[in-house]
């Protein structure tokens, strides 16, 4: 009984470090295809998004299997408790990777690359992304809260990328369909960014038993 | 052991304990009740021969508790009984002892009484006058006999057990404890119950086959490791799980884990979804390759199922560094693509031009110019060609002629050949050193040394100076061209040396030469086991020295 138990459980880690790896290859793409403007890559990207929702119902039925059948306490308890909540957040990563997927042929080969603070912000996401997997796998601590740490870099990079955007408009520099648009990725990447830090902080929660946001 | 031991003496020893009681009591109780009547009998005819010389008044005076005296009349009727009241008395004429006194002068019996806790004894024998003389005593039957001594039984049964639990203990252990110091790693140097002897001859046999086969494993894995963790490529083993069963040392620096993953799951050291589906698909049992780039290198990962008997057991992954490979391939087919390009430029050109004067298009005083273009365009491309030829042979690695060659010689003819396209741009040319002599092509030197002028020339100042200098240093002759020109900046200097690199792509032309003249120096230097050394400063100069 016990090891049938044991058993499901590295069942459900193993998907979910799939499910993770997913997300990161998901958002890795994305940022590619919209740097280097590749619409191909965009629409590759976008069609790659179903798996993770996939994936996401698998992982659930294996927690609340794993409640049902084997009523687990402590740890136990908290990592499934956890997984359930990091999926909603993986899930809603991949869906915003696809907003920006959907985005990118409207750009018309412009890539919003010319902004620094854009780049940095796509750039920083997928790496806080990346990293909040990494912390899952190694279950380090360390790691989950140094993502919460870039958090802050993308936010400030959204405001001043905001503001940027707004000059040009209200200057008519740019035209105004584009500035939306980038406008709109980066609040996606900085919704992404923030699912990351709360991916971290399941992390933290399943390992030391104290959620960040209690 | 012990506990089987202990047991089987314990009970052994209860079953003999009661055994023996029961049989000595019911032999004491048999011979008692012999004797008993026995003297019933002795006592009976004493009694009897008094009571026929006296009459029954002898038992006026008689006084026995012990035994009890009953004299019947022939028709039943009891005359007399010591105990009782002999008038109150039934008829016993249908008693047995007495009926057989009747008949034939003694009579026995023994009859329980009514509570059966007692028996009686009954002798009976017919007196002179043909009454019946009775004597009879009560004693306690064997079932109440051993009631009765129950406690003294219990006790000594009791007593007996404990006595039997403390000895059988000791004994038992007594027993085992040899066993229990059996030194079972050195089997054959125990010296216990000879019973054992075959089978620790067994087990020394058996450990001495354990450890040689253990050693022969321990060997083989050794062996498995020394080699696999030697190798260049990264070997990965998994169980159909998905844990890793072992991983080499390039594995782990391609993977970039640094602790022992052996027995993790392989989804910790790589969770890439290429990776993940390359190993299920390996799990069921199908073969899967890839290529991609890791930290700057390029790999190949190539992933299979280990079979045996039809059954994925696990899964192999080889990771081959192909950065190499990679950069060889892009290097060629950029070749073949300049190639191509530095082919068609002058052909272009020469068409270009050759149409013009084929459709009477050019002024008749600028025909000469156009011509002369032609032909220039047709010389380029012979020089072109012939780089290419030679730079094939180089390639080929097919073995020319070799000579001892005098350098100092080689390098004044490459002087003299140079002179005029030196004189043009203003340089002037200079020998330094004494002769040295090598052994080796002379062609081939004499490319080298023509090559690296050519160049110090064509990319030199106006009014700056090539010198070449052929001298020895540490024992080694070597070969150096120096020039005071534009020099070459460190981004460029790891690519002259291949085909066809420009560091001015745009001003190719002018400067005139095909790009392959230090692709040429680079193959010939290496054909003689040489080395190539640049030292450049962009303005100042560059220093070309080989040392062969």
């Amino acid at each position: 009984m016990r090891s049938r138990f044991d058993e499901q459980l590295s069942l459900l880690n193993k998907k979910m470090i799939e499910m993770g790896a997913e997300c990161e290859e998901l958002i890795a793409l994305v940022a590619k295809a919209l740097l280097n403007g590749d619409v191909e890559g965009a629409r590759k990207a976008k069609e790659q998004g179903h798996i993770i929702d996939q994936m996401e119902r698998e992982v659930e039925a294996i927690c609340l299997k794993l409640l049902l059948q084997q009523q687990p306490v402590a740890k136990d308890l908290r990592v499934i408790s956890a997984a359930l909540k990091m999926i909603t957040d993986m899930e809603r990563i991949g869906d915003q990777a696809e907003d920006i997927a959907e985005i990118i042929p409207f750009l018309d080969g412009r890539t919003g690359a010319e902004f620094t603070d854009f780049k940095l912000m796509a750039e920083t996401t997928c790496k806080m992304v990346t990293d909040s997997i990494d912390a899952y796998v190694k279950q380090n601590v360390d790691l989950a809260k140094a993502v919460a740490e870039h958090d802050d870099v993308v936010d400030d990079a959204f405001v001043r990328m905001k503001n940027m955007l707004i000059k040009l408009i209200s200057e008519n520099k740019a035209d105004g369909e584009y500035a939306v648009d980038l406008l709109m990725i980066a609040k996606y990447f900085e919704r992404i960014g923030d699912h990351a830090v709360n991916i971290a902080e399941w992390v933290e929660f399943s390992v030391i038993g104290v959620h960040k946001g209690a | 052991m012990t506990k089987k031991i202990f047991h089987s003496i314990f009970i052994v020893a209860l079953v003999i304990l009661l055994a023996s009681i029961g049989i000595a009591t019911s032999f004491l109780y048999e011979y008692y009740n012999d004797s008993q009547q026995k003297q019933l009998k002795a006592e009976l005819s004493l009694v009897a021969d008094t009571v026929n010389k006296v009459g029954i008044e002898y038992f006026e005076n008689f006084d026995s508790t012990v035994f009890r005296f009953t004299v019947v009349y022939t028709d039943g009727t009891v005359l007399y009984d010591t105990q009782a009241n002999a008038s109150e008395m039934e008829n016993h004429a249908d008693r047995e002892e007495i009926v057989e006194a009747f008949q034939n002068g003694t009579g026995s019996s023994a009859r329980n009484s009514s509570t059966f806790s007692k028996k009686t004894f009954y002798e009976a024998v017919r007196l002179e006058n043909g009454d019946v003389l009775r004597i009879s005593i009560s004693q306690l039957t064997i079932g109440a006999l051993i009631l009765g001594m129950l406690p003294a039984i219990c006790a000594i049964i009791l007593i007996s057990a404990v006595v039997a639990i403390v000895l059988s203990h000791a004994m038992a252990k007594k027993v085992t404890e040899p066993l229990m110091q059996l030194d079972l790693e050195n089997p054959s140097e125990n010296s216990t119950y000879e019973e054992l002897t075959p089978i620790l001859t067994k087990v020394h046999k058996q450990h001495k086959e354990i450890k040689s086969q253990m050693e022969t494993l321990r060997r083989k894995s050794d062996e498995f490791e020394q080699i696999v963790s030697s190798m260049n490529e990264g070997l990965v083993l998994i169980d159909e799980h998905g844990m890793v069963l072992s991983m080499n040392t390039a594995a782990k620096n391609i993977f970039a884990v640094k602790n022992d993953v052996k027995g993790s799951d392989f989804l910790l050291v790589d969770r890439t979804v290429k990776m993940s589906k390359a190993i299920w698909n390996a799990l069921d049992g199908n073969h899967s390759e890839y290529i991609e780039e890791r930290s700057g290198s390029e790999y190949q990962f190539t992933i299979n199922p280990i079979e045996s008997d039809g059954k994925v057991l696990g899964v192999v992954i080889l990771v081959f560094d192909i950065s190499d490979r990679a950069f060889a391939e892009r290097n060629r087919q950029e070749f073949t693509a300049n190639v191509t390009h530095e082919l068609k430029t002058p052909l272009q050109s020469i068409i270009g031009s050759a149409e013009l004067l084929e459709n009477g298009l050019v002024k008749p005083e600028d025909t000469s110019r156009f011509v002369s273009n032609i032909r220039k365009e047709a010389t380029r491309l012979v020089s072109l060609i012939n780089d290419i030829i030679r730079l094939s042979q180089l390639d080929d690695n097919n073995e020319p002629a070799t000579e001892t060659v005098e350098l100092t010689e080689v390098a004044k003819e490459v002087i003299e050949v140079l002179t005029i396209s030196a004189a043009k741009r203003n340089v002037t040319l200079s020998l330094e050193g004494e002769p040295q002599t090598i052994f080796g092509v002379r062609r081939y030197i004499y490319e080298i040394i023509y090559n690296l002028c050519d160049n110090a020339i064509r990319y030199n100042v106006d009014g700056g100076t090539v010198t070449i200098v052929i001298g020895k240093e540490n024992s080694r002759v070597i070969v150096s061209v120096k020039d005071t020109g534009i020099g070459i900046a460190p981004e460029h200097q790891s690519r002259i040396f291949e085909r066809f690199y420009r560091v001015d792509k745009s001003h190719s032309k002018e400067t005139g030469g095909t790009g392959l003249g230090l692709s040429i120096v680079k193959h010939a230097v290496q054909y003689h086991g040489g080395k190539l050394v640049l030292d450049s400063e962009v303005g100042k100069g560059t220093t070309v020295k080989i040392v062969f």
